[in-house]
């Protein structure tokens, strides 16, 4: 609790890649974070935070 | 010196085979070490949990269960069972082989893994070696890059009961009584307690529960806490609480159990006697000492959030480290320890561990209570739905008990959800998957839920959130 609302795949995937959730547009439900838009700023690039 | 492994694992149960066969699975050369001498007098796998554990008291409370319907709810479906009875030798037959079975479907999978088991008792000798002792004493020393320990734990004694042979026991010995006891002393209202206790009281038992707490299931919210309780005690398991046990005295067959309570010295007679007050990690001799892997004043290994010792590569998991004393909980901070070991960055969510308790009805529930809630200063509104105003319940002849969800008041968000009824323990699975999504009350409320289901109380509790529940009167709120 206390975390942005995230599925365990996002916050998986966002792990890995050493990325920060709060840096990624969320096209979900009040700006939640998808699977999609996390893959969407690794494929354009995002930079590690 | 023997053979040199990436991960050796000690412990075989839900921590360890799990941690190994991940292990495996990711291309790393794993080794797990057992000790468990099985009933066949052979290592087993599978731990407390499939030996004396999980898997076999579930057996009994299905069995014990069924009976119960045979004998008390059938007439009512018009179905004409005579005069039932239980064959207790029969009962504890089938519950030893469910157990065989799966403990050899561990071998099985270790070997379609290639996890290589060792038996004997593991212990840590170095940062990357493992001492390993078979049954005739004989000792080999093995290498390893990383070291899971995963000695799991063993029930609490008390001073003022020892255990007896057969008269006064622990859970493993309740799993194994070949007749029913006319009187059964039960210490310990906890879920353990609760289990066994349900056991045998269906098969006649007069069962007496004493608690030393004077709260009943305090870490499940009250409301459902006060309805389990009500529910059992009609079910005619006697729950004294605040009863603290003090002594005791072995009188031939009989053993005289003395407590305290609020009206002062009690006593009372049993048959037999089961002291399940507790689990403590067993961690004595698992590590030599210099080592450098340290333990808490409890004999727990202490581990950071990611199960790392202070010792680096070496990890320590399930019930001998903190947290919930849990099956799946273990399992888990295998997989998590496992991917760790093989370069990834895993973590795991402790604030999404469901816990259920097999009684009839079940009790299920993950995340916080309204009160735990209300002690972190979170103001949350709640819903509940009872299964007396469920079509699925009346059919299935289970009515009694409710589903409850607390949400953040400001937020909406799933922080906690509790229930008491049948099937509590599959239908708690979606409250899991709601704090693992940082579910909304909202979005359960507009999830289609197929009906008749028991679930879908669930459903009409995340709608009574915001006093929207179709299938009862809502509760106006106070503001």
């Amino acid at each position: 609790y206390g975390r942005i609302p995230a599925s365990p795949a996002v916050r998986r995937l966002v792990r890995e890649h050493g990325l920060s959730l709060e840096a990624i547009a969320g096209s979900g439900k009040q700006g939640r974070v998808l699977k999609e838009d996390v893959l969407r700023h690794l494929e354009q690039g995002g930079e590690a935070t | 010196m023997a053979d040199k492994f990436d991960v050796i694992v000690i412990g075989a149960g839900p921590g360890g085979y799990v941690a190994a066969i991940r292990a495996a699975q990711l291309g790393l050369k794993t080794a797990c070490v057992e000790k468990w001498i099985g009933k066949e007098g052979k290592v087993v796998f599978g731990g407390t949990c499939l030996n004396v554990g999980c898997i076999p008291s579930k057996a009994l409370l299905e069995a014990s269960h069924k009976f119960v319907e045979a004998k008390h709810d059938f007439a009512d479906m018009g179905i004409q069972a005579g005069d039932v009875s239980m064959d207790v030798k029969k009962m504890m037959a089938r519950k030893d082989t469910i157990v065989k079975n799966l403990t050899g479907g561990i071998a099985g999978l270790f070997k379609a893994n290639g996890v290589t088991g060792i038996e004997g008792t593991g212990k840590v000798v170095g940062a990357k070696q493992v001492e390993v002792t078979d049954q005739d004493g004989k000792a080999t020393t093995y290498e390893a890059d990383n070291i899971v320990i995963a000695a799991g734990s063993v029930p609490v004694e008390i001073p003022p009961t020892p255990l007896t042979e057969g008269l006064i026991v622990d859970s493993t010995g309740a799993l194994e009584f070949q007749e029913v006891p006319k009187r059964l002393g039960v210490i310990g209202a906890g879920v353990i307690g609760l289990e066994l206790g349900s056991v045998w009281s269906r098969l006649g038992s007069e069962v007496t529960v004493l608690e030393a707490m004077d709260s009943f299931l305090p870490m499940v919210d009250s409301a459902i806490a006060k309805e389990t309780q009500k529910l059992l005690k009609k079910q005619g398991l006697d729950i004294k609480l605040g009863a603290r046990v003090t002594g005791s005295e072995v009188k031939g067959q009989e053993v005289v159990v003395k407590y305290t309570d609020s009206d002062g010295e009690q006593e009372m007679t049993f048959d037999k006697l089961i002291v399940c007050v507790g689990r403590r990690p067993y961690t004595r001799g698992v590590v030599a000492d210099g080592v450098g892997v340290g333990l808490d004043e409890r004999g727990f290994i202490h581990v950071d959030d990611q199960c790392r010792t202070s010792v680096p590569g070496v990890y320590a998991i399930g019930d001998c480290v903190r947290g919930q004393m849990l099956a799946h909980k273990a399992s888990e901070e295998g997989i998590m320890v496992a991917d760790i070991i093989a370069g990834h960055k895993a973590e795991m969510n402790y604030d999404a561990i469901p816990c259920v308790i097999y009684t009839f009805p079940e009790v299920a529930w993950v995340g916080m209570t309204e009160q735990d809630a209300k002690a972190k200063g979170i103001e949350v509104k709640t819903g509940s739905f009872p299964f007396a105003a469920s079509g699925r319940a009346m059919a299935n002849n289970a009515t009694e008990g409710q589903a409850k969800i607390i949400a953040d008041a400001e937020t909406d968000r799933i922080l906690g959800m509790h229930i008491v009824g049948q099937h509590a323990g599959e239908m708690i699975a979606q409250g899991v998957i709601a704090l693992e999504f940082g579910s909304s009350a909202e979005d359960l409320a507009l999830t289609c839920y197929a009906h008749p289901t028991m679930s879908e109380a669930v459903h009409e509790a995340a709608l009574a959130v915001e006093g929207h529940a179709i299938h009862m009167a809502n509760r106006k709120k106070r503001k």
